[in-house]
Formats: C-alpha cells, structure tokens, sequence
C-alpha cells in the first residue's frame, strides 16, 4: 500500500473571526450601557464650637451673624426668609463685613439639605469663619 | 478588518479597567447641592480621611458597612489615638434626613475620646450621574 503523504498546495488555512467579534460586541455593548458616571462632590466645612468659644460667641461681638436653620426655612438675625434672600443678604453683608463670623444654628427637625444650602451660601460670599449649633 | 478589531479591543480594554462592579459608598444617600464648596479630589483627600455616611433614616455606615453608634465611637477613639485629631472627617449626610441625627453624629466626633471640632459636608458639586428617579 503506498503511502501518499498529502500536500499544501499554498493554501493558508483560514480562521473564522466572526464568533469573536460577535463576542467582542456584545461585551463592548454591556461596558457601555454598564458605564456610569459619577457626580463631582465637593466639601463644605464648618467648625462647632469649642466649650473654650463658647464665652466668647455669649459677648456677641458686632461681627456676629445668626443664620437659624428651621423646618420652613431660613431665619437672619431673627428674621425669616427663603434660599434667594438668604444668599443676597449674606451678600450685602459680606461685602461691608471683612471677617465676620457666621453661627448657623439648626433646630432638631430641620432637614440636613438646609444646613447644606446655608454652609453653600456663606462658601459662595467667602465666609469661611463658621459654627454650627444644635438647637 | 485587523484595525477595527483593534480599537474594539482597546475600548473593551478600557472599559474593564474602569468598570467599578460594587459600591463603597451607601447608594441610598441623596446628597444637596453644594455648588460653591471645594471640590473633592484624591489631592484634597488623604488616606486619612474618614467618611462617615448617614441615609434619611438616620443610619450610620462607613463604606456602606451599616454600624451602631457606639461602633462609630470606637472607629473614632482607635483613629484619634493613632492620628490624633488632625485628619478629616466628612459627613456625607442625607439631604432628607433631620439634623438631630446629623447632630448625633456630631455629638461623637466632639465628643469625650474624639475631640474633632472641624467637619465637612459632602455636596453635590456638578451633577454628572443620571438619576434613578
């Protein structure tokens, strides 16, 4: 029985590549739909006061600004008013005002997002002397 | 064919790189808007940094690992005993949840064992993510 060896005859065997990039689609598809952005956070800071402070907030120097953080709304030096005023009041004074000092003081059921909108403000007019109480 | 199948690689590449499968923040928190605070960045955040996390109900957790108060209170006393009172503590409190909880939470970083006076709000900066609502 002769043995016939079998011959190339320069035909490069082909490779199917549409099983992998049908996979490699349908992995790109899941990344991007998967993919998720995430916000840009920022930092706001405030200082409580220190029991050593407290005597000197009591002499209520001239310089001193009370925001009262409420359920409603806001309060400035005693009197109420919203987000808009807030910010334009703390405005006014902050261009009089070289280093005043700001105390927010929030009631116990007054919402987190408040006490955030008052320390945005006073970050806005470049107040950075701030305290916070808990009423 | 060969170029194409390259950029689709590179992408994939890409994207496996980048993709974060799990959370180490709680999901459930809706941060306020804080537009004028300084942002966060790895620059302006050491390893130090603790942030502590407390949804609308007023449930305290680190890296979305629920803890009770006391738990938050030993975290604080071992880090302030290791540290001391010099690194930041971030508060990365719910826009829903009433200040008394925020105040509680207050009350242990100030209080006997801790001693840290200075605390961050986390805020939302720019809205980048699409909401789920």
């Amino acid at each position: 029985m002769a043995y016939q060896r079998k011959r190339n005859k320069g035909e490069s065997p082909k490779l199917d590549m549409t099983p992998m990039i049908d996979v490699v689609f349908q992995l790109l598809i899941f990344f991007v739909v998967t993919l998720k952005q995430e916000d840009i956070l920022s930092k706001l800071s405030a200082a409580r006061p220190a029991p050593s402070q407290d005597e000197k907030i009591k002499e209520n120097p001239p310089d001193l600004l009370t925001i009262i953080v409420a359920p409603q709304g806001f309060l400035l030096n005693g009197r109420p008013m919203r987000k808009e005023e807030l910010d334009r009041r703390i405005g006014e004074y902050a261009a009089i005002s070289t280093t005043p000092m700001v105390v927010i003081k929030c009631t116990a059921d007054s919402p987190h997002a408040f006490l955030v909108q008052a320390l945005d403000i006073c970050n806005k007019n470049k107040m950075t002397n701030l305290s916070i109480f808990s009423m | 064919m060969t170029p194409m199948i390259d950029v689709v690689f590179q992408l994939i590449i890409f994207f496996v790189v980048t993709l974060k499968m799990t959370t180490d923040v709680n999901p459930d928190i809706v941060l306020e808007d804080g537009k004028n605070g300084v942002t966060l960045t790895q620059d302006n955040m050491p390893p130090t940094t603790l942030e502590i996390e407390l949804d609308k109900n007023g449930n305290v957790s680190i890296h979305n690992a629920r803890l009770s108060k006391a738990q938050l209170r030993a975290i604080l006393v071992n880090r302030v005993r290791r540290h001391g009172t010099d690194f930041p503590v971030l508060i990365r409190g719910d826009r829903r949840t009433q200040h008394e909880k925020v105040k509680s939470i207050m009350d242990i970083c100030t209080g006997p064992g801790v001693g840290i006076w200075k605390l961050s709000f986390v805020a939302i900066q720019e809205h980048k993510a699409k909401k789920d609502q």
